[in-house]
């Protein structure tokens, strides 16, 4: 019996009734993303989805013998799911070095999701940087998935260099192709053979001029690009309730309980990771 | 006395050359003394000095690193050892400190009971006469309590301290030996030391603590103090000095501001018998 | 109906014969919650840590895993247990804990099977230490939260309660031991550690998150985490795994959030990089954060954080400090 909060009706959970307690699972599919960020396909051993997760929630990761992390879920299939991991320190080094086939343990999904009933009706710009595409793009493929629900769709994107896009078969092959949808591509420095924009985003946004008339704003990245991006949005005439953003927290427990998470009265794992950026003001400045 | 300690912060922050001055204030209770950062003369009428300003007033020192002007601090014989140890250990400057020495009383803790430095060691003025010191010959005495058990009985001794411990950290962040920036025990990432509470890791941490400080500890027993869980930790630090003291000759630490760790220097004449 | 004193060690012999049961007994000098093995309990004091690793284990272990047989055994046997001996505070903190483990969207099962095996014996308290201050956090001395049977000590003996289902079936136990005719009544008992805790007291404390208060608050704190370990009401944990070889164990233990590891990123950020960050946080969890989300405080008063501190920071004396600013 799964008593979590999931809000989505169609949620379908396949945990442990100890919501700390993993299932132990498969990688079915490893793909280099960049040379440091790869995307794991995960099943469980009996070929099933783990769990059913809304765009945005997070999967709790743990490698046997190493250790766990949350990790946000980038997409989802009939039976898999993944999620796109940057090697930054033990475990995704180690997590790095895996190959298909081998054991990992899942749990989850936590968190809530991107306000997907919210946005029905309306244009969404999504506006990602580096390794921020990968929370960004469950909500893009749900999207193009129910794309009769949703306006015209912007994926804005820059990265270090073209080497360090990620997703590159979504971002030149499939969603170029998606009715009304304009893929927009960055990268901070010039370089041989890349004939697109040679911008930061927050610059490159600005260069777009986007309309905020019925438009939602998805923006995912690091820090101090989520602060630019958040400047120029406002200079352009978008309201702070409608720029939505994940955050980022050291979790333990996943469910609102081992404490490291909060900000303020709030827990990242159980009320977010996702918030408005005027939810984000009531917040206490310790992000 | 206070009315001499209190001229004399008066006196460094009229210099100008001090930014604040670390010392003692009351609180609602009257055994309970906490430490006071006095930033201007005005603060000055807070500051105690009573029997109960048992707290270590040299280690905040550490938290300042590249002051703008001078840390003032009033120091009993034990805090300017403990200075004396970490300007030792290069974690402090001496130039960036203003030492207001007084000769200590005694204060509410049995350690004092076997202190052998009431006179600051260090210090830019001086309040109180300097007394005669000399080494307590209680000084080992709970080492040698602890040597005369058998080894089941000392193992069990330990053991049952070790259960008790809940590995606050506080003997450790209390200690002016511990100074490391980043603490071993702080790196669960590297796996030296683990997170489990139990006696193993307790014991683990207890032992890596007792070497890492035990040729350098001066001897104040804050350690010992600050134990919520009344564990006797000096007696550690107090048996690596004992078989210094035995292999090396008589060694008391934090002495002088210029004094390299027992075991961390080599002398022609140390006995090798090992080799 | 009155236990009388000379019988007090008979009454928990009794449960001790069916159950586990846990109460306050000196050890090394100290008061614990241990098991009970006969013989006195010690009713002095609150003890030196709170009883919540009866529910809260410092270390538990939570799975084991074979990773080549991909195989995942949760371990979670909890066995009935009688906790004895439990003043106010600490039964408050229990409270404060089902809400944090069984609530807010998750059960914890390691928690629930253990709380749900778990009958409380509160013992009013007529003689708060020096550092106690239930009464100020809205806590009755003589009548705890979640007993299941309250006793109070009186003139020759305890008053004994039944106030549960499950405190019925203690009781029933001791019938031959009760004097049914006494018409004992415990007094009424006041802290000498008063604080007047305002109105609202979170909605003021939450605004003044930026105020310069917490530098002055926070300077003497030696950033260990003493006053976490011995608070009754702290339940942080970290998650860690044992490893030897192919196999290993998920275990939780006590953590703290006074440690720099504590919410240090893997990139190595951290949002609360110094000990201001970090007591700020602790205080406005007891005092502001828990009571936005749960209506009350996560303080309760028991004072071990004050009589443990090595620096002998008082958070009273903050919270009074926290009324001043304007």
């Amino acid at each position: 019996m799964c008593d979590h909060n999931h809000n989505d009706p169609n949620h379908v959970c396949t945990c442990s009734d100890n919501p700390l307690v993993p299932q132990v699972c498969k990688v079915i599919k490893i793909t280099a993303e960049t040379p440091d960020v790869k995307t794991f396909r995960i099943q469980t051993l009996d070929g099933k989805k783990p769990f059913a997760p809304m765009p945005g929630q997070l999967a709790m990761i743990s490698l046997l013998g190493v250790g766990e992390a949350m990790f946000s879920i980038t997409a989802q299939g009939e039976d898999w799911i993944e999620s796109s991991i940057k090697r930054t320190g033990m475990l995704t080094d180690a997590l790095h070095e895996m190959t298909e086939g081998q054991t990992i343990a899942v749990r989850g999904p936590y968190g809530n999701h991107f306000p997907v009933d919210d946005c029905k009706g309306k244009d969404i710009l999504f506006i990602g940087g580096g390794i921020g595409l990968a929370p960004v793009r469950s909500f893009i493929r749900y999207a193009i998935e129910h794309r009769e629900d949703y306006g015209h769709l912007d994926v804005l994107y820059g990265s270090r260099s073209s080497a360090d896009l990620v997703f590159k078969d979504d971002l030149f092959e499939n969603w170029p192709k998606v009715e009304d949808l304009d893929v927009h591509l960055t990268i901070d420095r010039p370089e041989e053979g890349w004939n697109g924009s040679v911008a930061f985003v927050p610059a490159f946004l600005e260069q777009k001029a986007f309309d905020p008339a019925g438009k939602k704003v998805v923006l995912c990245g690091p820090p101090i690009m989520i602060k630019f991006c958040l400047q120029s949005l406002l200079k352009m005439g978008f309201s702070k309730e409608n720029v939505i953003t994940t955050l980022e927290m050291r979790m333990k427990c996943g469910i609102g309980k081992c404490g490291r998470c909060n900000i303020g009265s709030k827990y990242v794992c159980l009320d977010g990771p996702v918030f408005t950026m005027s939810e984000l003001d009531e917040l206490p400045d310790e992000k | 006395m206070i009315n001499e300690i209190k001229n004399a912060c008066l006196k460094a922050f009229e210099s100008g050359e001090v930014g604040y001055i670390i010392g003692w204030q009351a609180t609602r209770f009257a055994d309970k003394t906490t430490p006071l950062f006095m930033r201007s003369a005005e603060d000055v009428e807070k500051l105690v000095w009573n029997k109960y300003c048992v707290n270590s007033t040299a280690k905040y020192a550490l938290e300042d690193k590249y002051p703008e002007k001078k840390i003032g601090i009033i120091l009993r014989g034990c805090d300017s050892r403990a200075v004396a140890r970490m300007i030792s250990d290069k974690q402090l400057k001496r130039e960036n400190l203003y030492l207001i020495g007084v000769v200590c009383d005694g204060k509410e803790d049995p350690i004092c009971a076997t202190c052998s430095h009431k006179t600051p060691v260090i210090y830019d003025v001086l309040i109180g006469q300097p007394t005669t010191e000399e080494i307590s010959p209680e000084r080992f005495a709970e080492v040698e309590k602890i040597a005369a058990m058998t080894p089941d009985e000392r193992y069990n001794y330990w053991a049952v301290q070790y259960d008790k411990c809940i590995r606050c950290y506080a003997c450790r962040n209390v200690c002016p030996a511990c100074n490391c920036v980043e603490c071993y025990a702080d790196q669960y990432r590297t796996g030296w030391q683990g997170k489990a509470h139990n006696r193993a890791e307790n014991q683990v941490y207890g032992l890596t603590r007792a070497y890492h400080v035990g040729d350098r500890c001066i001897e104040c027993g804050q350690c010992e103090r600050v134990c919520p869980m009344n564990l006797p930790i000096m007696s550690q630090t107090r048996k690596m000095l004992k078989d210094i003291n035995d292999l090396f000759g008589p060694t008391e630490c934090g002495l002088t501001i210029e004094e390299a760790p027992v075991l961390g220097e080599y002398d022609l004449n140390d006995r090798e018998e090992f080799m | 109906m009155l236990l009388p004193k000379e019988k007090l060690s008979e009454a928990l012999g009794a449960l001790a014969a069916e159950a586990n049961v846990i109460a306050p007994v000196k050890w090394e000098g100290d008061v614990f919650f241990m098991p009970y093995k006969g013989g006195d309990v010690c009713l002095e004091g609150n003890g030196k840590l709170p009883p919540k690793d009866v529910l809260f284990p410092k270390t538990e272990k939570m799975y084991s895993y074979s990773i080549a047989k991909g195989t995942m055994t949760e371990h979670n046997d909890a066995a009935a247990t009688i906790l004895f001996g439990v003043r106010s505070c600490d039964a408050a903190s229990i409270e404060r804990l089902d809400k944090v483990f069984l609530e807010q969207g998750y059960k914890d099962g390691f928690y629930s099977a253990k709380r749900e095996g778990l009958a409380v014996i509160a013992m009013g308290c007529d003689k708060p230490m020096a550092t106690c201050f239930c009464t100020s956090m809205g806590i009755d001395p003589m009548k705890a939260e979640v007993a299941d049977v309250q006793m109070c000590p009186v003139e020759g003996g305890f008053t004994v309660e039944a106030v549960t289902e499950k405190g019925k079936e203690i009781v029933k136990k001791w019938d031959s031991l009760l004097d049914k005719k006494s018409k004992a009544k415990p007094a009424k008992v006041e802290c000498s550690l008063n604080i007047n805790v305002p109105e609202d007291f979170e909605k003021k404390l939450m605004d003044m998150f930026e105020s310069p208060i917490w530098d002055d608050v926070t300077k003497a704190c030696l950033g260990c985490a003493c006053c976490t370990y011995v608070c009754p009401t702290c339940y942080c944990f970290d998650i860690n795994q044992d490893v030897h070889g192919d196999e290993g164990t998920a275990f939780r233990c006590w953590d703290s959030c006074m440690f720099s590891d504590y919410t240090r990123m893997a990139g190595g950020h951290n949002p609360r990089p110094s000990k201001k960050e970090r007591l700020r946080n602790r205080y406005l969890h007891k005092l502001a954060y828990y009571k936005d989300r749960h209506g009350k405080y996560l303080c309760v008063g028991c004072g071990r954080c004050i009589a443990n501190c090595p620096a002998h920071l008082d958070i009273t004396a903050f919270a009074e400090k926290a009324m001043e600013v304007e």
